[in-house]
């Protein structure tokens, strides 16, 4: 039977990707929030990775390795904001550093990833 | 110790991460070379077309069909209902006796906290989307929602919400014990300063869970804005575009507005309890933290109402023989209420000593949005005036609906006048109120919504007598609970205590009683829903509510039918009516 | 063309909004008029920004969704709602001219028919 009459044959009906952005958010929430260093990388590298991945299952980028990079960029941004909190923060026992550390961790082994699949990764193959 | 700790953390991360990446890489390759493979039919699809849909479970992990994922709201919405549901009734069996008797004080506390909150954000907001994902695309003729793969980000964010406002609960450790707050996390309590015991990480893993939650009602109103905008078929202009369509857009502009604000503010409450902040402390903390979180608040309550105002609006006319009375007014109330709901928010503040010309204003709006509500009440009203009704389940929700949402509206347009809510607010009165409000009519226009589109969603029908039941006890149930509020509001018991006078003693027994009747009619739904999906009678047209008979025949089950039609054709594979726990009662049948 | 979009028919559909809008004025126009609470730059400001920014948004809105609602009335057909896409069904104007004529009179069924079409077949499977 047809699940959907009329339409195109053509049309996506799984993706793998949408579960872990919606699982990498929150893992990299709580590890920022409680500084919790691995699951903040973990979480973020489970975001950007699904992230990418998406884009290039959508069509929108042509690999995932330059999406990689974006959002590597964007974490060291972020990364940045939080080494800089912690240098003007006042409060007392509020402490950054290892939140900044770990956002730019993660951006770096997304670069690291990214760079990695750009030089040894071939193009698929087409279908 | 410390080290240890990080070192397992970061070896479990690890391992997930690699499992991950291995299982994704096998999910993309054989869905690379389905459509070589021709159906792939190892992988167990419904058709050999090529709409890839793996089988199993991992069907549902993966999928952004709207059907499917409208479907996992409808699950989640249903779990998070009776979560919430076992929640309230320990409450009120806790409170047939004055006393702190069967349960802490402090556990009641976390079960009226996270009562608001599941049944709001958990169940409320999901159970519409599953209404709203799986049949705005079929009326209004789009092929699926205008992001499919946001949708099923926007849904799988909710399972992790709730396990994070759940968190304080299922953690059994003395550090995280669940958030004592109240839905509205007023400040200073909820940011955890004195000497109380919110400082403890069970808030902030609620505050992080609801946070997402509003994550997840963001991307799926800005789906389903650029869907009705963009997606319609031809023929859908604005003048023909459904009265639920048009709620939901309403509902969508209010959450793109509403939500953000919400996760904001919570963001700066995270930070004022863990990173030294201020945003809430000192003098004007507490209102600002008020002014923010109503902003947010008062429209939520138009997010939830207005859908199921769609869906009774939808409803209701099929089964009194007739078109919607005054279709479009509906429409332009809808509209009106949508942009009223964001000038009435300190209605909710009138006794925090705000200026009295801004309470004026305030109140001024107040009155003014309870004029779009009463044309909806009179329009469902002229709708069935000399229909030929009929009495079906869902009918008799929606005259539910409207019944109770006449009480739950006009014991509001007192709470709206600023006397009147000096002497009432903070008391029972206004629970009573919103619950006629939320318990009375959103939920009921959802359960119509349920067993108006049963057989859509199952290709299956309920059975009508259990139906009866389930509608009558929560009918009588309802008004008992709730009137009993209403009462004891009157006679000035306060909100949210545990314990309470001797005098109060026989409204809240009364309470008590109703809602164990609430809880007996959702007993009898549930029942009647698990068995009837697994042996109910197979729907065999795709009408099964005569709506041709009276013209009233819609897209949806326009598209029931044809789905039908090719199931017959196709050789009729069951399997794929009874998609989860399916049970070959075919057979059986005939 | 916006005169003829807004014609009284379309007008009439409006007045639902037109009765919030004149509460709101009517506020305006007493808290303007008679001052119970004194004048205060700040707070008469907010005040009055809180009655005039709904008042305003409401009727832009209201004019908008008017114009769109109306235009495609009149640019195209007009069916009953969530009707459009169904092949064969009727437009708004012919379901009227059906309805008029055979005014049906009240009459409170409790029939079902609907409900028992579909569960009658199963009486087996439910009893027992």
């Amino acid at each position: 039977m047809d699940e959907n009459p009329g339409l195109s044959d053509q049309y996506r009906m799984a993706s793998p990707w949408p579960l872990f952005i919606a699982l990498g958010i929150p893992i990299a929430e709580l590890g920022i929030l409680f500084d919790l260093p691995a699951l903040a990388v973990g979480g973020l590298l489970l975001l950007c990775g699904s992230i990418a991945g998406m884009a290039k299952e959508a069509g929108y980028a042509k690999t995932p390795w330059r999406a990689l990079a974006v959002c590597s960029v964007l974490l060291f941004g972020l990364g940045g904001l939080l080494l800089y909190a912690d240098t003007a923060v006042a409060a007392e026992g509020v402490r950054f550093v290892a939140r900044g550390y770990a956002v730019i961790a993660a951006g770096g082994l997304l670069l690291l990833g990214s760079l990695l699949g750009t030089a040894f990764v071939k193009e698929s193959q087409p279908i | 110790m410390e080290i240890n700790g990080q070192l397992a953390l970061t070896v479990l991360m690890g391992v997930f991460l690699v499992a991950v990446a291995a299982w994704l890489t096998r999910v993309e390759n054989w869905r690379s070379y389905t459509p070589l493979a021709s159906g792939g039919g190892a992988y167990g699809q419904e058709s050999g077309h090529a709409h890839e849909k793996p089988g199993g479970l991992i069907r549902w992990f993966t999928t952004v069909d709207h059907k499917d994922i409208g479907m996992l709201y409808g699950l989640y919405g249903v779990i998070a209902f009776l979560v919430g549901g076992a929640m309230v009734m320990i409450m009120r069996v806790e409170l047939a006796d004055p006393g702190m008797t069967l349960i802490s004080n402090t556990f009641y506390n976390s079960l009226l906290t996270s009562h608001g909150i599941t049944m709001l954000f958990l169940f409320g907001t999901p159970i519409i989307a599953a209404f709203s994902n799986y049949f705005i695309p079929l009326v209004i003729g789009a092929d699926d929602m205008a992001f499919p793969r946001i949708n099923a980000i926007a849904f799988w964010l909710l399972p992790p919400a709730a396990l994070l406002i759940w968190a304080g609960f299922l953690i059994p450790t003395g550090d995280i014990i669940p958030a004592q707050t109240a839905w509205t996390m007023y400040t200073p309590l909820s940011a955890g300063v004195g000497n109380g015991n919110q400082a403890n990480a069970g808030v902030d893993l609620m505050l992080l869970g609801l946070h997402l939650s509003g994550v997840s009602a963001t991307m799926g109103s800005i789906n389903f804005i650029a869907t009705i905008f963009t997606e319609r078929a031809e023929e859908v202009t604005w003048a023909n575009l459904d009265i639920f369509s048009w709620t939901i857009l309403t509902q969508s502009g209010l959450i793109l507005f509403a939500f953000p604000l919400l996760g904001s503010a919570m963001v700066m409450l995270l930070a004022d309890r863990n990173f030294g902040t201020v945003f809430f402390a000192g003098e004007g903390g507490a209102i600002l933290w008020q002014h923010l979180f109503w902003f947010f608040g008062h429209p939520e309550v138009y997010i939830l109402v207005l859908p199921p105002m769609g869906i009774v609006s939808y409803v209701l006319p099929r089964f009194s023989g007739r078109r919607l009375f005054g279709f479009k007014f509906v429409v332009y109330s809808t509209l009106a209420i949508g942009v009223l709901s964001f000038g009435v928010w300190a209605h909710h503040m009138f006794a925090t000593g705000i200026d009295p010309r801004l309470r004026a204003s305030f109140m001024a709006v107040s009155m003014a949005i309870a004029i779009p509500s009463a044309v909806k009440t009179f329009n469902w009203i002229t709708t069935m005036w000399n229909g030929r009704i009929r009495l079906t389940t869902p009918m008799l929700f929606c005259i539910g609906f409207v019944s109770n949402f006449i009480i739950g509206g006009v014991t509001g347009v007192f709470l709206a006048s600023i006397p009147i809510d000096l002497v009432l607010h903070d008391t029972y009165y206004v629970v009573g109120h919103f619950h006629y409000i939320v318990m009375g009519a959103i939920a009921f226009a959802g359960f119509a919504g349920l067993y108006y589109w049963y057989p859509i969603f199952t290709g299956r029908m309920y059975q009508r007598k259990l139906g009866k039941w389930h509608f009558w006890l929560w009918m009588v149930g309802t008004n008992i609970t709730f009137f009993a509020m209403i009462l004891l509001g009157y006679g000035g018991m306060p909100r949210r205590y545990a314990t309470y006078l001797p005098q109060f003693i026989t409204l809240h027994q009364i309470a008590t009683l109703g809602a164990l009747l609430l809880l007996v009619g959702g007993f009898i739904w549930l029942y009647n829903f698990i068995i009837s999906w697994l042996e109910g009678p197979v729907i065999e047209s795709g009408d099964p509510w005569n709506l041709k008979e009276d013209g009233l025949y819609t897209a949806e089950w326009e598209w029931f039918d044809r789905k039908l039609q090719t199931k017959i054709t196709d050789g009729g594979e069951q399997q794929d009516v009874a998609t989860d726990g399916g049970h070959e009662s075919d057979e059986s049948d005939s | 063309m916006a005169a003829k979009i807004f014609d009284k028919e379309t007008i009439l559909d409006l007045t639902v909004n037109i009765i919030p809008l004149g509460i709101i004025g009517f506020f305006v126009v007493v808290f303007a008029v008679y001052d119970p609470f004194g004048y205060d730059p700040l707070a008469s400001a907010i005040s009055f920004g809180l009655l005039l920014v709904p008042l305003v948004a409401l009727a832009a809105l209201t004019y908008i969704s008017g114009k769109a609602i109306a235009g495609d009335e009149k640019r195209s057909e007009v069916f009953l709602a969530g009707q459009a896409t169904v092949p064969g069904s009727q437009t708004l104007e012919e379901y009227e001219a059906q309805a008029e004529p055979d005014h049906e009179p009240a009459e409170l069924t409790d029939d079902e028919s609907a409900e028992d079409a579909e569960t009658e077949p199963t009486a087996q499977n439910t009893d027992d």
